[in-house]
């Protein structure tokens, strides 16, 4: 279904006016990576970015900073930059990419994300 | 056959709800307790996220709770894969004492090994992921040897009297002789019914491609039912099956299966992430229903005839009057 997007992986951005920003903010709720957002506090906070509220106020993005247990409500306001510091978790996974791999080459990989599992507590 | 308990217990649910007047209910939660899972398919868009999201996971009290916020009678757990949450039996144990039924969707690579934390019942049912035959589903879960340990799966809940059905997703390209042939096959292990459904595209899943587009859709359903077998059993609703071959025109039913995972409550439904509320309450209230679905003309939904979507407008359609009442026992004849 088209071309895959250009990856965000590694950008930053320091918002240019309110536009920009909602447009950014918006990409990094779609981004299935980890974001950093630098606050005008001085604080950065580096989590999943899982919810977004920007077409109403009050504006504010919700957070699941890693380490922490319960997300973290973030008015617009506050956010003065953006950095798509973690690895897109969906990027580079086509299944055109998949398909082309030889069977062995995809029989490794899913032995080890089965391996990762076990050493993980996650499979028996 | 689906026990005449479950039957009731939905009729009377979508009944007592057209009588209250009530326009937005949900028939089944798709309830998510985790998004790890021990297979990575292709065709998935729920797992791809950074490894501290992947490792939280809703407990036994969150999940129970977001089955009583939301009051639908039946339960679906997905996730990730239900089985690898440490506590899923409990989570299990407590949906059966509020007397949901369950669908515990799973790819059954666990099954064998945890099967002892379950008690048949008639609120239990396995619902287990094949895509096809060996070949076709080894493909699609990206793994070989997948079906054959699923099978051996099947074959002892089956013995042990657990309720199973199969959960299928079909793609494009597939085979209607092959899916007859995987019909018989599965029917054969002593299965309750199948579970069918046109895949659809979630926005991340590495697989956009094969992802079957609306006529195409209705074409591979209608060589597939052509002539249906009176040894295959459907845990369908039988409108549903009419709207996937083109027989009944259907507009989706987004509220109808409502998602709860470690987000909150999945704006809109279980395929499109726009968002999430705190409460099943806020979800119902704050979604723009009107903007979701065929009719809307939301590019997004354009090609979708998922069961989690339409198979509520069946529901509603067979209990919503004589007329589709009707309809659905000729179907069921057919």
């Amino acid at each position: 279904m088209g071309e895959a997007k250009k990856s965000l992986t590694g950008e930053s951005f320091v918002f240019g006016d309110d536009v920009q920003k909602r447009e950014l903010l918006e990409a990094a709720f779609d981004y299935r990576g980890d974001v950093t957002l630098e606050l005008a506090s001085g604080e950065k906070l580096e989590g999943y970015l899982f919810n977004r509220q920007l077409d109403r106020t009050p504006y504010f993005v919700e957070m699941f900073v890693a380490g922490e247990a319960t997300p973290r409500c973030i008015p617009v306001d506050q956010i003065i930059a953006l950095h798509f510091s973690g690895k897109d978790a969906a990027d580079g996974k086509s299944y055109e990419a998949w398909k082309s791999k030889k069977l062995k080459e995809r029989q490794e990989e899913s032995k080890k994300i089965e391996s990762e599992m076990k050493r993980a507590g996650l499979l028996d | 056959m689906v026990p005449l308990s479950q039957i009731w217990t939905v009729a009377s649910y979508v009944l007592s709800k057209k009588i209250k007047g009530e326009k937005r209910y949900p028939l089944v939660l798709m309830l998510e307790p985790l998004f790890r899972c021990n297979l990575a398919c292709a065709g998935c868009g729920k797992i791809q996220y950074p490894d501290h999201i992947l490792n939280r996971r809703l407990t036994p009290e969150q999940c129970w709770a977001a089955a009583d916020e939301c009051g639908a009678p039946i339960v679906s757990i997905a996730g990730g894969e239900p089985l690898v949450h440490k506590e899923i039996d409990r989570i299990v144990a407590g949906l059966i004492e509020r007397k949901k039924y369950i669908y515990l969707c799973t790819n059954a690579i666990l099954l064998r090994k945890r099967i002892d934390l379950f008690k048949p019942s008639k609120y239990l049912t396995f619902s287990i992921h094949l895509d096809g035959l060996k070949e076709e589903h080894d493909e699609s879960v990206c793994r070989e040897g997948v079906y054959e340990t699923a099978v051996e799966g099947i074959k002892e809940a089956v013995k042990r009297g657990f309720r199973v059905t199969i959960n299928s997703t079909l793609f494009d390209g597939a085979n209607p002789q092959r899916v007859r042939t995987f019909f018989d096959e599965v029917m054969s292990l002593g299965i309750e019914g199948i579970m069918v459904s046109p895949g659809y595209s979630y926005q991340k899943a590495p697989d956009q491609e094969h992802f079957l587009q609306r006529n195409k859709t209705r074409e591979l359903f209608q060589q597939i039912l052509r002539e249906k077998k009176k040894s295959w059993k459907f845990n369908l609703s039988p409108l549903f099956l009419e709207f996937l071959q083109g027989n009944v025109e259907y507009d989706c039913t987004p509220w109808g299966n409502p998602t709860y995972n470690v987000f909150g409550w999945q704006k809109p439904c279980y395929l499109l992430q726009d968002g999430y509320a705190k409460s099943f309450k806020e979800l119902i209230e704050t979604t723009p229903w009107e903007k979701y679905g065929f009719r809307s003309g939301n590019p997004k939904c354009a090609n979708c005839m998922v069961h989690s979507g339409y198979e509520a407008t069946a529901v509603n359609d067979t209990f919503g009057s004589w007329k589709g009442f009707v309809k659905t026992v000729k179907a069921a004849l057919s």
